[in-house]
């Protein structure tokens, strides 16, 4: 790679190297599915519990939080010590769902301590942002229409009973988070074989 | 009409290679510029000391599992060099 460059091929280089660059070098595929898997098993437990009036079920969450906090933990752990360039898209997406999280517990904790009530669908409308913001940076479809969908599915649960609400969650997580997720990770797959 | 001279730092076929590749990451490592350029460890590893040496590129040496790892990225110099070189470039080609 050693020889005197004209203007135009010095332009073509200066391209064809920032677009190998450009590229997210995360494997973000796998908080989806590890995410959209536990959160959906969350609610089918918290259904089925309170059906049977057993107001216990509310423990899923807790339990799916925690095994899914230490899991991406441990992956984002290992993926750093794994990749060899860290782009501006990675660390935009990683403060993205940075703050979500904090949104999203402020908002749990701060509506059922103070009373009014934990609404399903401020939870269903707020992931839609992430979701979608992140399928726009990877400019991969099925994420930005998983993200139109956490939307439009949590403007419905809100004129909705609890028991259909929970229903739109799953659907949202299954349609919006894993299956996405799983063609994300067959991209992935395929990128990292190419 | 006269052209702006290119900068002979980065008018060199790995060393721009470098620098745009850089210029896309907030840092890579030795082996991701080796895979994404193509080149030879000894010339990777001679372009990288003279863009240290002009101050374009910031370089830490670290050690990850007991294995000597070398961190590149971009200074604010660097940048504004390839800036100056992309608008120079650009003169040239009339756009």
């Amino acid at each position: 790679m050693e020889s005197e460059l004209t203007p135009s091929e010095s332009l073509k280089l200066i391209e064809t190297m920032i677009g190998q660059a450009k590229q997210s070098f995360h494997r973000n595929s796998f908080y989806f599915l590890l995410w959209g898997a536990l959160l959906i098993a969350a609610m089918a437990v918290n259904y089925l519990m309170a059906a049977n009036g057993d107001p216990r079920g509310n423990y899923a969450w807790a339990v799916a939080g925690i095994i899914g906090g230490i899991s991406s933990w441990a992956h984002g752990a290992r993926e750093a010590k794994r990749k060899q360039a860290s782009s501006f898209m990675d660390r935009v997406m990683r403060w993205l769902w940075m703050g979500f999280l904090a949104t999203l517990l402020i908002t749990m904790f701060g509506s059922a301590s103070s009373g009014h009530g934990f609404s399903v669908g401020t939870i269903i409308v707020l992931t839609g942002l992430p979701t979608f913001v992140t399928g726009q940076l990877l400019r991969f479809r099925p994420l930005i229409f998983g993200g139109i969908l956490f939307w439009m599915l949590g403007a419905v649960s809100f004129f909705v009973d609890m028991q259909t609400t929970a229903l739109l969650y799953v659907a949202a997580m299954l349609f919006g988070y894993l299956i996405p997720g799983y063609l994300l990770k067959r991209q992935e797959d395929g990128l990292r074989t190419a | 009409m006269a052209f702006a001279p290119l900068d002979p730092v980065l008018h060199n076929q790995l060393r721009l290679a470098i620098v745009s590749l850089l210029v896309s990451v907030e840092g890579a490592d030795f082996n991701f510029l080796l895979e994404k350029t193509g080149a030879t460890r000894g010339n990777l590893s001679v372009q990288i000391t003279k863009l240290k040496e002009a101050g374009y590129v910031n370089v830490k040496k670290t050690f990850t599992d007991n294995y000597p790892n070398t961190q590149c990225s971009l200074s604010a110099k660097g940048l504004k060099a390839f800036e100056t070189y992309v608008g120079a470039l650009k003169g040239y080609l009339g756009a």
